[in-house]
């Protein structure tokens, strides 16, 4: 092993080290990779590359889709638009056993529809429907469980920004991925459904039967989805139309969104104040991880780790199935302990060489891959899995964010008990990348139709 | 042993032509000359970090050794070599190109080079214009259009033939060609496989005898400090793999480089369309203002821009004969 | 992760702790004129040709606007940590590395004011600008220097909080 990889390697340990005395991500990736291109080569360049580095990363065009899509979520949650969701979604399904459960999965989906993250659909669905479930009896289990799963779907339905970090990071297609995540979103409603439906079979007391609304309040409860529908429709649809590209389309978003809760008399001054702030929060957070993620790119990349690491993985010997296997397994680990955005912009430099590698190089085509699938056709599939097995992350003890934030909200139920509460749905997700990885054409169909 | 180990980062991926057909073939050339003392490292798709419009500043900070970047990608920061992306400047002749400038890099251009050691500049095919289904034979044929742009000379030429400038990152082309985001792009046929251009688009057009609407400049820069501290026998290597000889093949490589491109467009059964001399000539007329255009940008400059584009010409008219 | 604000340092750092908010909310509105931007181009597209200057505001506003968002994230504790490890922790200790974690933040912005000081020197001197609108790039540099001045600012509030709360 030469002197650099292994000095690349330290840095990695150094790396894991820092996270773990809760040094925050992004300033450990700067401090590593800092110290990292030094000691490999001198002070003098990662001096000078610090002179442009952070105005060029910020200003990816690509990213900056980022702020926009987190601000037409922090707008639609003051705006009301979850309060209508969860209404009409329980106009349809409250009447069923676990009804109101299934309404709020329902809801998680069509909030997941405009906005980008996972933590802020938990927080403005659980602050919606967590007293409604308490209202019917539901079990704190699988009250708490069904928010924080469902809140995952705010990042598995497009628009998501996670994917559109991935996106950048392995110089994918925005508007295919955006494509690609929208029928494993779906099935993931009707699993998350499925799910609930199991639970109260088994349980009956965890999950009650609600009474059937009368007809007026379904036909109002029913128009309150409008606003979603069309928003999704200009947002999602305008971009899989090709009507603009992924940044004016969330422009366009953030623009309705903001006009209709205005005009609804919901949002405010103090509402948009808010929403700026959290996007501030949010965006800022996530630009200074992309801009330690860089510096830790550059010192692994003049270490030779990169291409070490998918070397090594490509010479193994191991079918390119088990390496596919391996890494997602790799990434449901990691989620345990990080947060999503921060393993992607961690892991995936890494990841994404070594299937290049074990699928035959950058420029192969179907017929002799490994996978037997174009590159292009890989770094989709690749994408909504591991976006899948990150987001597991959230839900996974013992750091699961999504399960922190509605802990934090239903203060009589155990966080113990949420965990429990949201084991089933970690099945339902297990099984869905099953039959993703068994059935690439599932990710891949819509993109082909559309023309991605 | 290797004595010299150079980096030489660049924007595109590893198998792209100009990797492949230009960069490799001169690294190899110049380890060569030195008798196996310098190793040059390539190091593709900004893996070194940053963003391609950082790659000069990266050269001048010694953060690499060596680019290969696209002038075009930071405005403002060549302004005289700018004068050979213009239209009817550069006509149809990228070795004629590279070694006019050549020609006129120690009187006319280098000042602008400050902080670097210039291997080589060098043009590619040129500008041709590729529409979604628009079928183009005049100016007029343009009117309203949405084109996408390749440098700021190039939002010049589309303005002037009354079509829309439209700019987005290359990779996004493809889907705003099929979407209609865009109706077309002026771009070289090298383009095309890379990008599967000929799947979204009808026709292929460019001027009689290959002329194109302008070009784009790329160099091979070293760091300056570097440079100024290798011994005058390495120094001498990097320059006789920089030469008149190397520069003409350049030239035709991207010409290669390009012809595979429409040859791609063409079997998938686009139309290549070549415009007659008379056709060109509007085209010309269309984009004179163009270059009255940029002499008047760069006079801001206090440079004389009616003066280079003379002798560009000249030269250009010159080397073009020896073809 | 953002959802988890606390107040920090209000009293004594009143005004400090105001002046970042307000200069994270001008970020803010930056974001929202980047959105009108783009809304603009997409209806001028629409109706009659695209506004070519949007792709070169967005990549700058953005940039700009990002900035400006990084002192409000180290004074609001929005910066991602995995907290697992440390959970058992006395709050004492964990105060004790927040405390670390601060002054790394506090050495970044320092270091990368000095550099991009430099870089925007760089800029200047040979006029970088965007290639439609042609806006110097410099001037953005000049807001990301003000941004990291506050940054380091709210680095040393985030810190004696830290050992405020250490010895306590
Ligand atoms: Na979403
Ligand atoms: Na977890």
């Amino acid at each position: 092993m030469t002197q650099p990889l292994l000095i690349g390697l330290a840095g990695l340990g150094v790396l894991v080290f820092l996270i773990a005395i809760r040094m925050p991500i992004a300033y450990a990736m700067i401090l590593v990779g800092g110290v990292g291109v030094t000691l490999l080569n001198g002070p003098a360049i990662f001096m000078s590359q610090l002179k442009t580095l952070a105005y060029g990363q910020f200003s990816v065009y690509d990213l900056s889709v980022v702020p926009m899509f987190v601000l037409m979520g922090a707008l639609a949650t003051r705006a009301g638009l979850s309060q209508d969701l969860f209404r009409a979604a329980n106009a349809w399904l409250g009447w069923l056993r676990g009804g109101t459960a299934m309404a709020a999965i329902a809801a998680c989906a069509g909030f997941g529809s405009v906005c980008g993250s996972s933590l802020a659909t938990a927080s403005t669905m659980g602050r919606v429907a967590l007293p409604e479930l308490a209202r019917y009896r539901y079990s704190g289990a699988l009250a708490t469980g069904t928010l924080a799963a469902g809140g995952v779907l705010g990042i598995l339905i497009p628009p998501s920004v996670v994917l559109v970090i991935y996106a950048v990071i392995v110089e994918a297609n925005i508007v295919t991925m955006f494509m690609a995540a929208l029928l494993p979103g779906l099935i993931a409603v009707v699993f998350f459904i499925l799910t609930i439906a199991i639970y109260v079979l088994v349980r009956p007391d965890a999950g009650p039967r609600g009474s059937a609304g009368e007809r007026a309040e379904f036909i109002a409860a029913t128009k309150g989805i409008v606003p979603v529908l069309v928003i999704f429709g200009l947002v999602i649809g305008g971009i899989y139309a090709g009507l603009y590209n992924p940044t004016p389309a969330a422009a366009v978003g953030v623009f309705l969104v903001a006009v209709f809760g205005i005009f609804r008399g919901k949002l405010d001054r103090a509402g948009v104040k808010g929403s700026l702030l959290e996007t501030a929060g949010t965006t800022g957070m996530i630009y200074l991880i992309l801009l330690g993620a860089e510096m830790l790119k550059i010192f692994m990349s003049r270490a030779g780790v990169p291409q070490a690491t998918a070397e090594w993985m490509a010479h193994s010997g191991l079918a390119p199935m088990t390496v596919l296997l391996l890494l997602l397994l790799a990434l449901v680990v990691l989620g345990c302990l990080m947060d999503s955005l921060s393993m992607i912009l961690l892991v995936i430099p890494f990841f994404w060489p070594v299937l290049v590698e074990v699928n035959g190089g950058l420029y192969q085509t179907a017929d002799a891959a490994g996978f037997g699938m174009s590159t292009e056709d890989l770094k989709i599939w690749f994408g909504i899995l591991a976006l899948i097995v990150v987001e597991l992350g959230l839900i996974t003890p013992p750091v699961g964010m999504n399960v922190f934030v509605i802990s934090s909200m239903a203060k009589d139920t155990p966080m113990s008990e949420t965990f429990k509460g949201v084991m089933p749905f970690f099945a339902a997700e297990l099984v869905r990348v099953a039959l993703l990885v068994a059935f690439p054409m599932i990710t891949l169909w819509l993109p082909k139709v559309l023309g991605g | 042993a290797q004595e010299f180990t150079f980096k030489l980062h660049h924007f595109l991926g590893q198998q792209a032509p100009a990797q492949t057909d230009m960069l490799e073939p001169w690294a190899r050339q110049v380890e060569q000359n030195s008798g196996g003392r310098v190793k040059i490292e390539i190091f593709p798709n900004m893996t070194l970090g940053g963003r391609p419009p950082e790659l000069i500043q990266q050269a001048r900070d010694g953060v690499v050794d060596l680019v290969w970047t696209l002038n075009g990608y930071t405005p403002g920061l060549f302004p005289r070599t700018e004068v050979f992306e213009l239209p009817f400047v550069f006509v149809n002749d990228p070795k004629a190109a590279n070694l006019a400038m050549r020609e006129m890099f120690e009187s006319d251009l280098k000042e602008e080079y400050k902080g670097v050691e210039v291997m080589f500049l060098h043009a590619h095919a040129g500008q041709a214009i590729q529409t979604r289904d628009k079928l183009v034979r005049q100016p007029s044929d343009l009117k309203g259009l949405k084109m996408r742009i390749p440098t700021r000379t190039g939002a010049w030429v589309i303005e002037a033939l009354g079509a829309a400038p439209a700019a987005m990152p290359v990779p996004e082309l493809p889907q705003a060609l099929q979407k209609g985001v865009v109706d077309g792009a002026f771009i070289p046929w090298e383009i095309i496989p890379a990008l599967k251009i000929q799947d979204q688009t009808k026709y292929q057009i460019e001027g009689h005898d290959q002329t194109r609407f302008g070009t784009s400049i790329f160099q091979v820069s070293m760091n300056k400090a570097r440079w100024d501290a290798l011994p005058p026998e390495i120094q001498k290597a990097f320059r006789d793999a920089s030469d008149e000889a190397w520069l003409a093949k350049a030239g035709d490589t991207w010409r290669a480089i390009d012809e595979r491109g429409i040859k791609v467009a063409v079997a998938a059964g686009n139309e290549h369309i070549t415009l007659t001399p008379e056709e060109t000539n509007a085209f010309q007329a269309a984009l004179e203002p163009v270059v009255y255009r940029w002499i008047g940008e760069v006079k801001g400059q206090g440079i004389d821009g009616e003066a280079l584009v003379k002798k560009a010409r000249e030269l250009i008219a010159k080397h073009g004969g020896s073809n | 992760m953002s959802m988890q604000v606390k107040e920090e340092g209000g009293g004594r750092f009143g005004p400090l702790h105001t002046l970042i908010t307000v200069w994270a909310l001008a970020g803010g509105a930056l974001i929202a004129l980047v959105v009108v931007v783009n809304v603009l181009s997409v209806a001028g597209s629409a109706l009659w040709r695209p506004f070519p200057g949007d792709f070169e505001i967005t990549e700058m506003g953005v940039a700009v606007a990002a900035s400006m968002f990084l002192p409000y994230c180290q004074l609001n504790h929005c910066n991602v940590t995995a907290d697992i490890f440390t959970a058992g922790l006395p709050p004492r200790w964990v105060a004790a590395l927040s405390a670390l974690a601060s002054l790394v933040a506090l050495g970044f912005s320092l270091l990368l004011l000095t550099r991009m000081y430099a870089g925007m020197l760089d800029q200047k001197a040979y006029s970088y600008t965007t290639a439609i609108l042609q806006l110097p790039h410099w001037m953005a540099y000049a807001v990301f220097l003000v941004s990291l001045f506050l940054l380091a600012i709210a680095a040393v509030m985030t810190f004696l909080g830290n050992v405020r709360d250490a010895r306590a």
